[in-house]
């Protein structure tokens, strides 16, 4: 389709993705101080990756969570502050590259619907 | 919609009861009893993970405990609460523990309030899509 294609939906997925390792990682520091929590940690990379190396159009859905086995706490809880702060950073920095990606696209296509 | 809020601000509130609380303790750490009483107990509040499975649930307060009733016995014959051996019973609260935990709740009350300026960010960048 014109309007959906392929980079399209993958910078979907993508935005996707980014968007549920950041709540993901609001719940991880949400949780930094509950007794057994295990951070979570979310992948979505690997299956976007895996769709489009067989050529695929990616499907929008979220990620994959995991928990993380780092060593734990005395209060069994594996929380770390400084990981999950720059992992934040990084994820709303990726998601603003996607969103100006998706931009882009955006703005080509209103180019080509212009006339002249 | 907006989850992202929902979760950074459920971490905000969890932070702000415990600092509550820890105020609450340190407030009444000489709030005397009579001996034959209980002394002023500590609260701690009990933090849970809300739907764990979904990593995106947020937490709550699950409940309160309290420490131990008991206190120390202090030999104050001149206070009206003292026992006919003069003593009186004050919490067994420490305070350099009770300051710990104080600046771990604003730590933590800080880090959520970030967490939540992070995702206002992103769902106000999210907003412009398009009008370019």
């Amino acid at each position: 389709m014109l309007i959906s294609d392929a980079t399209m939906t993958t910078l979907h997925a993508a935005l996707t993705g980014l968007a549920q390792r950041q709540r993901v990682t609001a719940d991880n520091i949400a949780n930094v101080q509950t007794p057994g929590f295990l951070a979570g940690r979310t992948d979505f990379e690997s299956s976007l990756r895996t769709e489009l190396r067989q050529g695929r159009t990616p499907a929008v859905s979220g990620g994959s969570i995991a928990r993380s086995l780092e060593p734990t706490r005395e209060d069994g809880n594996n929380v770390n502050l400084d990981s999950e702060t720059v992992i934040a950073t990084e994820t709303g920095l990726r998601y603003q590259f996607a969103l100006t990606a998706l931009d882009g696209k955006y703005g080509g296509l209103r180019t080509a619907l212009r006339t002249s | 919609m907006f989850d992202g809020l929902d979760i950074s601000g459920s971490g905000i509130s969890v932070h702000r009861r415990w600092m509550d609380a820890v105020s609450d303790n340190i407030a009444n750490i000489n709030t005397v009893s009579s001996t034959d009483g209980e002394a002023f107990k500590e609260r701690m509040v009990v933090a849970q993970a809300v739907d764990y499975g979904s990593g995106e649930g947020g937490v709550r307060i699950a409940g309160a405990e309290f420490g131990s009733g008991e206190g120390r016995l202090v030999y104050e014959p001149d206070h009206p609460l003292a026992d006919s051996e003069g003593y009186v019973r004050y919490p067994d609260i420490d305070l350099g523990d009770q300051m710990t935990q104080l600046i771990m709740a604003q730590r933590g009350y800080q880090a959520n309030l970030a967490s939540l300026e992070r995702a206002t960010t992103a769902y106000q960048a999210a907003l412009q899509l398009g009008k370019g």
